[in-house]
C-alpha cells in the first residue's frame, strides 16, 4: 500500500515538475493582469443558475443587496489577508506547499477529491448549456425537485453536449482558453442586456421611479418557491463569501497570487466579485422573475435576449467547462500511469458527460458549491496553522518534508475528522464551514503541540 | 495598428450590445429589433475581438 501511493506521489510531483520551484522575481505579474483574470473567471455558465436560485429561495431585495454586498467584501478579504500573504512569501503552489506539510501520499488523495470535485462542477455546467440546446428541440428541463434525468431527450442532449465539449477540450485546449477570454465580457453583457430588457415586462418604467417596488414585490419578494428554503441576509452572506472558499480559505489560489508582486493584490478580487457574483445574480434574477419564475436557463436567456441570449448560455458553459475538464484531468493524472493528454481529458470528460445528464447536478448547485468548499476547506485551515500559528508557538514547522513522511497522519486526522463534525453540526449547510475551519485550525495546532511535547 | 483598430471597432460593438437593450428598455424600439439588433452587435464583438486577438499573437511572436 504504502508503495503505491509512493509511485503515484512520483508520477504526481513529475507532472507539477514546472511548477517545483518558488516563482522568481522576474516573472512577478502586474496588478492589472490579477484584476482582468478575476473579472474573466467569474462570470460562468452557473451564474445564470444561482443568482435565479436566490429568487426561488425567497430571499428579500435588501437582504440580496446587502448579503452581496458584505458577503463578497468578506470574499475580497479572505483572498487578501489569507491566501495573498502565504503566497507571496512562499512562492509556491497549494500542491508544493502542502507537500512539505502534509506529505506526498495526502496531496495524491486531495487531488482525486479534487478531480471529482472540478467534475460534478463541470457537469453541472453542461447541464446549464443544456437547456439552451433543449429549448430549440423542446426537450422539458426537469424540475426543482428531480435527482434522476426525466427523459431520453434531456440525457441525449447532455451526452451530446457533454461529447462535444470533450472533443473540443482535446482537440484544442488552449485555442478553446483564448475563445474564452474573447467570450467573457461578451457573456458578462449578455447577463446586463438580458436583465435590462426584461425590466419592462416586470412593470419597470423608463425613468427606474418604481425600480425598487418591482423589485421587492415582483423578483426578490421574500416568498420562496414550493419545496425551497427560505434564504435570510445571513445565508445570502455566507454564500457569496463561500462561493470560493477553496480558492482563498482553501488556498487553492496560491497557485496564481505567488505571482503578486504584493499580497494586497488579493483586493483585485474585487474585480471578479462585484461584477460577477454581485451583478451578474441580481440580473439572472430579475430575468428568472419575469419567466414565472421558472429554473430554466436556456428559457430565461431567450426569453431575455433571444438567439444571442442562448449562444450566451451555450457559450458559458462551455468556455467554463472547458477549464473545469483541464483542471480535472491534471488532478486525474495522478491514477492514470502514463496516459496521454487526450486520454485523461477524455476520462474526466466520460465522468462530467455521465454526472451532467443528473438534474441533481444543477438543480441543487447552490447546495453543491457549499459541499464542495467544505470538503476542501480543512485543508487550508492545516495550511494555515502550519505556516503562521506554528512558528508562533515554536513548534517545528514542515516535518513531513524533514523526516521525510509519505502521509501527516495528524493532517489526514484533521481533514476527515472536521468533516465529520461538520456533518454532525447542528447549523445550516452554508454556516458550517466556518465553525468547521476553526476546528480544523485548533485541532491541528493541538495534535502538532502534542507531538512537540512528545519529543 | 491595426489591433488598435480592432480593438476600437470591438469595444464599439460591445457598446452597441448595451445600446439596443436601454433602446428598448426606454421604449424607443421594439423586443424583436433588440433582440436582432443584439446579435448582429454580438457578431461584430466576435470578429473583431478575435482578429484583434489574433494580431496580438503574430506581433508577440515577431
Amino acid at each position: 500500500m504504502a508503495g503505491k501511493i509512493a509511485a503515484l506521489a512520483s508520477r504526481l510531483d513529475q507532472l507539477y515538475e514546472f511548477d517545483r520551484e518558488p516563482v522568481s522575481l522576474n516573472k512577478l505579474q502586474s496588478g492589472g493582469k490579477f484584476a482582468g483574470l478575476f473579472a474573466g473567471e467569474h462570470v460562468a455558465a452557473t451564474e445564470f443558475v444561482i443568482g435565479a436560485f436566490f429568487v426561488l429561495h425567497g430571499v428579500t431585495a435588501k437582504d440580496l443587496v446587502f448579503g452581496l454586498l458584505f458577503g463578497n467584501l468578506l470574499a475580497v478579504l479572505s483572498w487578501t489577508f489569507v491566501c495573498a500573504p502565504i503566497a507571496v512569501r512562499t512562492r509556491l503552489t497549494l500542491y508544493w506547499y502542502l507537500r512539505k506539510i502534509a506529505g506526498p501520499g495526502l496531496t495524491v488523495i486531495y487531488n482525486i477529491a479534487n478531480a471529482i470535485l472540478y467534475c460534478i462542477l463541470a457537469g453541472a455546467m453542461i447541464a446549464v448549456s443544456a437547456t439552451a440546446i433543449g429549448l430549440a428541440f423542446k426537450v422539458e428541463t426537469p424540475s426543482l425537485s428531480d435527482v434522476f434525468p426525466t427523459s431520453w431527450g434531456w440525457v441525449f442532449i447532455t451526452f451530446a453536449l457533454g461529447a462535444a465539449f470533450t472533443a473540443l477540450a482535446i482537440l484544442g485546449f488552449e485555442k478553446l482558453s483564448k475563445f474564452a477570454q474573447v467570450c467573457s465580457p461578451w457573456i458578462f453583457v449578455v447577463f446586463l442586456a438580458g436583465a435590462l430588457a426584461m425590466l419592462p415586462k416586470l412593470g419597470v418604467h423608463a425613468n427606474f421611479d418604481n425600480f425598487w417596488e418591482v423589485a421587492t414585490t415582483k423578483v426578490w419578494n421574500g416568498i420562496a418557491a414550493a419545496g425551497q428554503d427560505k434564504l435570510s441576509f445571513w445565508h445570502i452572506l455566507f454564500f457569496a463569501w463561500f462561493c470560493n472558499l477553496a480558492m482563498h480559505v482553501g488556498l487553492s489560489d496560491l497557485a496564481l497570487f505567488r505571482y503578486a508582486k504584493k499580497w494586497t493584490y488579493g483586493l483585485f478580487s474585487a474585480f471578479g466579485m462585484y461584477p460577477g457574483h454581485m451583478l451578474a445574480w441580481i440580473c439572472s434574477g430579475i430575468m428568472v422573475a419575469a419567466v414565472g419564475r421558472e429554473m430554466n436557463p436556456g428559457l430565461m436567456a431567450f426569453e431575455a435576449a433571444g438567439f444571442a441570449g442562448v449562444v450566451g448560455v451555450l457559450f458559458a458553459g462551455w468556455t467554463t467547462a472547458n477549464p473545469t475538464l483541464y483542471r480535472a484531468g491534471l488532478a486525474l493524472q495522478v491514477i492514470t500511469p502514463n496516459w496521454p493528454r487526450w486520454k485523461i481529458t477524455l476520462a474526466a470528460g466520460t465522468l462530467t458527460t455521465i454526472i451532467s445528464c443528473f438534474p441533481i447536478v444543477f438543480m441543487k448547485l447552490l447546495d453543491y458549491v457549499a459541499i464542495y468548499g467544505l470538503v476542501l476547506m480543512p485543508i487550508g485551515a492545516i495550511v494555515f496553522a502550519e505556516h503562521w500559528i506554528l512558528p508562533l508557538l515554536g513548534i517545528e514547522q514542515y516535518r513531513a518534508e524533514k523526516y521525510q513522511w509519505m502521509i501527516n497522519w495528524r493532517a489526514l486526522a484533521v481533514w476527515f475528522g472536521t468533516l465529520v463534525l461538520c456533518f454532525f453540526l447542528p447549523i445550516h449547510l452554508y454556516f458550517r464551514w466556518l465553525p468547521g475551519y476553526l476546528i480544523a485550525l485548533v485541532a491541528y495546532v493541538l495534535l502538532q503541540a502534542m507531538k512537540k511535547n512528545k519529543n | 495598428m491595426q489591433r488598435i483598430l480592432f480593438g476600437t471597432l470591438a469595444i464599439a460593438s460591445l457598446a452597441l450590445c448595451l445600446v439596443f437593450p436601454i433602446l428598448h428598455f426606454l421604449g424607443r424600439i421594439e423586443a424583436d429589433r433588440f433582440k436582432s439588433g443584439f446579435l448582429f452587435a454580438s457578431i461584430a464583438w466576435f470578429i473583431f475581438a478575435t482578429l484583434r486577438a489574433t494580431r496580438k499573437k503574430k506581433s508577440s511572436k515577431t
